[in-house]
């Protein structure tokens, strides 16, 4: 019988929590987030534009809520959560072996799992704050004008879980893919705007192999619009399963980066 | 006593390239040097002994335990890499508590010893600086500095001289020096003789990934005494030391440069002509601009010991 043992358990939860702090704090204070921070803040200043436009153009029909709506899907699910997963999630194994700083780390009384779950966690942290900021000031732009419609925070509220979810789930499988792969950039941005955009539009189901399909199965399907008719093929999934799933895709890829990472030898290059 | 470290037929290889060839040793508490020319196969010894990599064949076991994924086995061991690498946007303090706080150490706890360690190795004044503005001696003090701040038993420092200057040698090899007789096991590595004579008196010789020689540095030094040695001196008045030598038994044999300025001694006896040089300079008021000796790096040793 398989028993656990306590003071391993908390042993490994107080090396979570140490990586954890030292690369949220390292992290927090990087160029990096500085950098994807700026961009994450793009579509607030999309927001900010539009906004201005309506106010003077005088232009009030189309609902801020529906612009809120589109922006999440089309710019934050389908562009910034990848771009941010992808740059974050490959680099938590590959810039400690490129920037040969992995000794430091592995010649600690850390498991090598604990580092980069730890890792992991502090970079998934950071990238669902630096989203949240965005989609929150966004939110609130574009619905200036009736910021007492309480049931408007529902959706706010939805969308951040959304999208963290997202980032989560995201960051876990380029976080896999970092470990296994030295290209994994170029790897990423091909499953990310390759993939990820192709597979969700086929029917049947086929578009049930890519996240994105789970993620929107949690958000409602635009119905109006130019190109609405690319989503007619979008059958969702119920909510729960695409949590269920979201969260199995996550535990896999980062279990399996785990075993990889304990296992395989990172020799740097000279 | 039973050795803290203990390698049997150890091998390890990358793709077609061998590091390291059935090593078989027993490392015992105190300082041993690691020699051996650049590709010796130093590092990945040393690499697997901090159980960094895994061995191809062979066993290593430290305290007796495995080593390759033994995570406890890890806070008894300090390791100092040989790449210039680090969070260079941290300060050094940063670094050094961050790194503190893997060793599970409670944030107080880390901050002193970061402190302790800073001190030890004269960062103290610098350590708020961010780690890109350190100079190179600088950041090989602060690599020291995180292998010694969780005093640990063991202690591997893979080149901890390199990019030093005079000074910051010093304070490097005073430093490995005052572990002696603490009980603790510090392995050092060097592709220069005279460093690692300077620490200890132990050393293993390395050679094409494997263990070329293994004792006190006596023998060592016996061994590539029997070599014959150039001096190469660069002074006033080459011509005239040259008619100096050339009637002592221990020179083989002299010679010029191209440039004439500088003349060539092959001796058996390096020891004698290097005691024998001040009183020639001062009594034929000789000026002396540079004593280099170019058989002295450990490649010339090692090809002439292994009779290329």
């Amino acid at each position: 019988m398989v028993r656990i043992n306590q003071e391993q358990l908390s042993f490994s939860l107080s090396s979570l929590k140490d990586v954890f702090s030292f690369f949220f704090s390292m992290g927090r204070k990087s160029k990096k987030l500085k950098i994807f921070f700026l961009i994450s803040i793009l579509p607030v200043v999309i927001a900010l534009i539009i906004k201005l436009n309506q106010f003077f153009s005088d232009r009030t029909s189309i609902q801020g809520i529906y612009i809120f709506n589109n922006m999440s899907i089309a710019i934050y699910l389908q562009f910034l959560i990848l771009i941010l997963a992808l740059f974050y999630g490959t680099s938590v194994c590959s810039e400690e072996v490129e920037g040969k700083t992995l000794t430091y780390l592995t010649t600690r009384p850390v498991s090598k799992s604990a580092l980069l779950i730890g890792k992991y966690a502090a970079y998934t942290s950071l990238t669902i704050i630096i989203t949240g900021i965005g989609v929150i000031l966004s939110f609130l732009i574009l619905n200036m004008d009736d910021l007492l419609n309480f049931s408007l925070y529902k959706i706010l509220v939805r969308d951040v879980v959304v999208l963290s979810l997202g980032l989560m789930c995201y960051t876990a499988f380029f976080t896999f893919i970092g470990t296994i792969m030295r290209k994994s950039i170029l790897f990423g941005l091909i499953f990310s705007f390759g993939w990820e955009n192709v597979i969700q539009y086929f029917p049947g189901s086929t578009q049930r192999f890519a996240i994105v399909h789970y993620l929107k199965s949690l958000l409602p399907v635009p119905r109006t619009g130019r190109f609405s008719f690319l989503m007619f093929r979008l059958e969702p999934s119920s909510p729960a399963f695409s949590i269920f799933m979201i969260f199995l895709i996550t535990g896999v890829f980062l279990g399996l980066a785990c075993l990889l990472f304990s296992w395989k030898e990172y020799i740097f290059e000279d | 006593m039973s050795a803290m470290i203990q390698t049997e037929h150890l091998s390890k290889w990358y793709g077609n390239v061998l590091g390291l060839s059935d090593v078989s040793l027993e490392i015992e508490s105190g300082i041993t040097g690691i020699l051996g020319p650049n590709g010796a196969g130093k590092s990945t010894f040393l690499k697997l002994i901090s159980g960094q990599i895994k061995p191809n064949i062979g066993t290593c076991r430290v305290r007796g335990e495995k080593i390759w994924n033994n995570t406890p086995l890890f806070s008894a061991i300090g390791f100092c890499p040989e790449q210039d690498a680090f969070y260079e946007e941290l300060t050094g303090q940063q670094f050094m508590t961050g790194l503190l706080k893997l060793h599970h150490f409670s944030p107080s706890e880390a901050q002193t010893k970061a402190q302790k360690a800073l001190e030890i190795v004269e960062l103290m004044e610098e350590r708020n600086r961010i780690i890109k503005s350190y100079s190179r001696g600088m950041r090989q003090r602060l690599k020291v500095a995180q292998a010694i701040a969780h005093d640990p038993e063991i202690i591997i420092l893979d080149e901890p001289l390199n990019g030093l200057d005079p000074l910051g040698r010093r304070r490097i090899i005073r430093l490995v020096k005052s572990y002696k007789g603490e009980g603790r096991t510090i392995i050092v590595s060097s592709h220069v003789l005279p460093e690692i004579e300077a620490m200890t008196k132990r050393i293993i010789l390395i050679h094409q990934g494997k263990i070329f020689a293994q004792g006190d540095i006596h023998y060592i030094r016996d061994l590539i005494d029997t070599h014959p040695h150039i001096v190469s001196i660069k002074c006033s008045d080459p011509r005239q030391l040259a008619s100096l030598f050339i009637q002592e038994a221990f020179v083989l044999k002299v010679n010029f440069s191209s440039s004439q300025d500088t003349l060539l001694v092959e001796t058996n006896n390096r020891d004698r002509l290097f005691s024998l040089l001040p009183a020639l300079f001062e009594k034929h008021n000789i000026d002396v601009d540079e004593i280099t000796s170019p058989d002295d790096n450990l490649q010339a040793v090692f090809d002439y010991l292994v009779g290329k």
